[in-house]
């Protein structure tokens, strides 16, 4: 296991300096630059490139820039003065951590219940109302969802405030609109699983020993039905707690999409990159939690390469 | 302890009439205004900030000399001032005022400032706006370094001198832009590089002092009880949230939330039928500049006649209702005809209707027909010109528009390049393009705000145009100490800029906004920072 890990963390860290390289590269090949607007005189853009070291040559600025980063220095955003940028990661990301966790807590508990309540009754209509759930769920785009949750029960019922954050029935609209689409993915593997898992000879085998049905589901299918779910939470952890910009800009939640989308149109290249090595750690991360996660959860999985149980 | 219900009730009926009784007495409630804000507030630091969002809120925390308040100049810091017969000397006499710290407020702050300005380590965007301060240009160069030789003096602790270059009788309102607001060179000396990221990392002398900063998120202004004139100020408490999505800001104002909001263009049309839109000019002045520097695959773009041609193709009017639904205007002429004249508007004084709302088309065609002729082609469909915009929804509708007018009125090609707003910057400064879509904002309440960027040498004047005439008469309207004089001069300019046509007008811009009843005094200024509530009031 110890092993398994310090060649996984290896692996990562040559991942996040790829990632970091190539992204220093790319934002240097966009046309334009941070400075470029209406007014800047060449002389006024003089003085701005020696602030900030962009007179330098490039693989200088790329060794000063590693250096500082290995430092867990990721310098200073040039749209917002003197704003470091661990500073906006530091300010902005707890809120859509938020959100993302009140999703992923909602959406991964309804969606598994969902999943299980449809396989049990299969061909009755309460999986169809499942199954119809799912699929709005996968077909709407989460604008959509959100601009509608916004409008009849913020605007037009009243019941949860329109937009902001500030108090837990603020964040109720925003995380049903961010929920519904993993929900309804969660559910639908969830219920495939859970009918594979129906048909396996341990569940005939529970049940020829007269366990009683809540045992028989919970014990023998939710457990082996559930590992397919875990697998993909993974990836979409990583993607909503970073991706929530829509639902974000929104309901005016002040996370760190904005941060993203503002930065790639001003050309700020160290909130570019700063954002960039950040989401990649944490997209990382969770892969690496989720493959952790497995071992414990199905025992037939083992870690390390070649050694079995 | 166990409470019946009767004894529970009688506590609840005191409670309330306590609290009632209280209410009564209480002194009244709090004066707040709340509103969003749909752009970037980038910093504070009063000399390195850019954008006139972060002006709004520094011009509302900090005070300059003066305060420019619905287009009149009032006493700021400095209480009174004069200045010498020849234009080229103001002296500012401060009156007693202190900074939030309770520390006084000297000309000593005002000093450092303008020099922190002009130091090419500052880094400044705006230091250009002090190259009319004597020496203020070599020094931010770098040609000189004494801080000494810079014509900004504090005489003694409360005189303030400015020696200009050449008179600027517009100084006064200059004055009022973010980059002259004072700094206080203790607080930027403890705080260095994290001066002005959060609320509690400056000082204040303004009309609120700032109590909370998140950035990209919202923005708390509290009554300064400091400041020297805090007795006109109305609002105990104003809170801005940055709202970037404009139905979200509409809904939270439908729902009550906030107190005023801008309206998106697009919605426009509807908010003004309710009659509830109030409208204004932003002071951004937009137009077609063309790249007219000999290009041998495309001749026409140096001939006179043929951006006449496409300027008398476009209808104003027409183009602008579609695309952005009558919320711009037509602008016939170039300078921004609400700018200050000598007693009046400018163009009260000094009117001009060069081009037409509605389009000429028989103009048109006859100014293509003598360049065609003057460059011996024989078919309108061989000339074609490339038109550079950003990739803004804004930008494409009105490009749209106007494509289809100038290819159904001139039969030529009129091709659209949508590029980034960077790659725009870019594209624009390093002349590549054939026919871009610029403009200007101003920075002062002066034509020659617009007028001089067209000078030969300016680096904004990436047409290829250039002009002795021209640049003779706005070099002597610089020299010019006589107002009337002065606006003469530039009015020929304009004239000459609008005869050679490097470049074709457009439109004015406006923007739309409404506030919920009970809220008044809000000025919405077109030179420098576009919201102004210093004097707002809000019923209770």
């Amino acid at each position: 296991m110890a092993r398994y890990i310090l060649k996984r963390l290896l692996i990562s860290v040559i991942t996040v300096w790829l990632l970091v390289t190539v992204v220093f590269i790319l934002v240097r090949l966009l046309p334009g630059d941070p400075f470029s607007s209406d007014k800047l005189t060449p002389d006024i853009r003089a003085n701005l490139e020696a602030y900030y070291g962009f007179d330098q040559p490039l693989h200088l600025q790329y060794l000063r820039y590693i250096g500082n980063l290995l430092r867990g220095d990721l310098g200073f955003s040039i749209k917002y003065q003197n704003m470091p940028v661990g500073k906006v990661i530091a300010d902005s990301f707890p809120y859509s951590a938020d959100l993302g966790i009140r999703t992923i807590l909602f959406a991964s508990l309804v969606g598994i219940g969902l999943g299980v309540v449809a396989a049990l009754n299969r061909g009755r209509p309460l999986e169809y109302l499942c199954i119809f759930i799912a699929i709005a769920g996968i077909s709407l785009p989460d604008f959509i969802t959100g601009s509608l949750l916004q409008y009849f029960f913020g605007l037009k019922l009243g019941w949860f405030p329109v937009a902001l954050w500030r108090s837990f029935r603020h964040t109720v609209l925003p995380t049903l609109a961010l929920s519904f689409y993993t929900l309804a993915l969660v559910s639908r593997i969830m219920r495939t699983s859970m009918l594979e898992v129906t048909g396996q000879d341990y569940v005939r085998t529970a049940r020829a020993k007269g366990l009683p049905t809540f045992k028989i589901v919970w014990r023998h299918q939710i457990r082996n039905a559930i590992l397919p779910v875990v697998t993909v939470l993974g990836p979409i952890t990583a993607a909503i707690l970073t991706g929530t910009f829509v639902i974000e800009s929104i309901y005016a939640i002040p996370g760190m999409g904005k941060f993203y989308v503002l930065g790639v149109q001003n050309l700020d290249y160290t909130i570019i990159l700063g954002l960039t090595a950040f989401y990649g750690i944490f997209l990382i991360a969770a892969n690496f939690i989720v493959d952790i996660l497995y071992g414990l959860i199905d025992p037939r999985i083992t870690l390390a390469d070649g050694r079995r149980r | 302890m166990k409470i019946s219900s009767k004894k529970g009730l009688a506590i609840l009926l005191v409670a309330l009439v306590t609290s009632f009784a209280l209410a009564g007495s209480a002194p009244a409630k709090a004066r707040e205004f709340t509103f969003s804000m749909g752009y970037e507030v980038p910093g504070l630091d009063p000399q390195k900030a850019n954008s006139i969002p972060s002006m709004v809120i520094a011009i509302h925390v900090l005070e300059g000399l003066v305060r420019v308040h619905d287009g009149k100049v009032l006493p700021g810091m400095a209480e009174s001032w004069e200045i010498s017969p020849d234009g080229l000397v103001y002296t500012f006499h401060l009156r007693d005022a202190k900074w939030s710290d309770g520390k006084p407020v000297t000309a000593y702050d005002f000093e450092y400032s303008l020099r922190r300005l002009l130091d090419p380590a500052t880094a400044a965007e705006y230091a250009f706006a002090a190259y009319g301060i004597v020496n203020g240009k070599a020094f931010n160069k770098g040609e000189i370094t004494d801080p000494k030789l810079i014509g900004a003096k504090a005489l003694d602790e409360k005189t303030f001198e400015i020696r200009l270059e050449e008179p600027m009788d517009y100084l006064l309102g200059y004055l009022q832009l973010m980059c002259f607001l004072p700094s206080r060179q203790d607080v930027i000396e403890k705080e260095k590089d994290a001066f002005a990221t959060t609320a509690d990392r400056m000082v204040y002398n303004g009309p609120f002092t700032l109590k909370e900063w998140k950035l990209e998120q919202v923005m708390v202004l509290e009554k300064n009880p400091l400041y020297w004139d805090s007795e006109t100020v109305q609002l105990d408490r104003v809170t801005i949230h940055q709202v970037y999505e404009q139905n979200t800001a509409l809904s939270l104002y439908e729902s009550g939330e906030i107190d005023m909001v801008d309206i998106p263009a697009n919605l426009y049309a509807n908010y003004a039928a309710t009659g509830k839109a109030q409208v204004s000019l932003t002071g951004a002045d937009d137009w077609i500049k063309v790249n007219v520097r000999p290009n041998p695959e495309k001749p026409w773009l140096a001939d006179k006649d043929f951006r006449k041609a496409l300027a008398w193709a476009i209808d104003r009017g027409e183009y602008l209702k579609i695309a952005t639904k009558g919320l711009y205007i037509p602008n016939l002429r170039y300078v921004l005809p609400m700018v200050a004249g000598v007693e009046k508007h400018y163009a009260e004084e000094y009117p001009l209707e060069f081009y037409t709302e509605k389009a000429d088309p028989e103009k048109a065609r006859a100014h293509l027909k003598t360049a065609m002729e003057r460059l011996a082609i024989d078919d309108a469909g061989k000339i074609s010109v490339t038109y550079l915009i950003q990739d803004q929804e804004e930008c494409r509708l009105m490009a749209e528009a106007l494509q289809d007018q100038i290819q159904r009125t001139l039969g030529i090609k009129f091709n659209v390049q949508l590029v980034t707003r960077k790659q725009r910057y870019l594209m624009e400064g390093q002349a590549d393009y054939d026919l871009v879509y610029s403009g200007w904002g101003p920075d002062f309440d002066d034509p020659l705000t617009y007028v001089e960027i067209w000078g030969s040498d300016v680096s904004h004047n990436t047409s290829g145009w250039g002009n002795k005439t021209f640049d003779e008469l706005v070099a002597s309207s610089r020299r010019e100490t006589d107002h009337r004089k002065r606006l003469d001069l530039l009015f020929e300019a304009e004239k000459i800029l609008l005869e050679e046509a490097p470049m074709i007008p457009l439109q004015l811009r406006r923007r739309a906004w409404m506030t919920q009843p009970g809220v008044k005094g809000i000025v919405r200024p077109f030179v420098g920072a576009d919201l102004d509530f210093r004097f707002a009031t809000v019923d209770q």
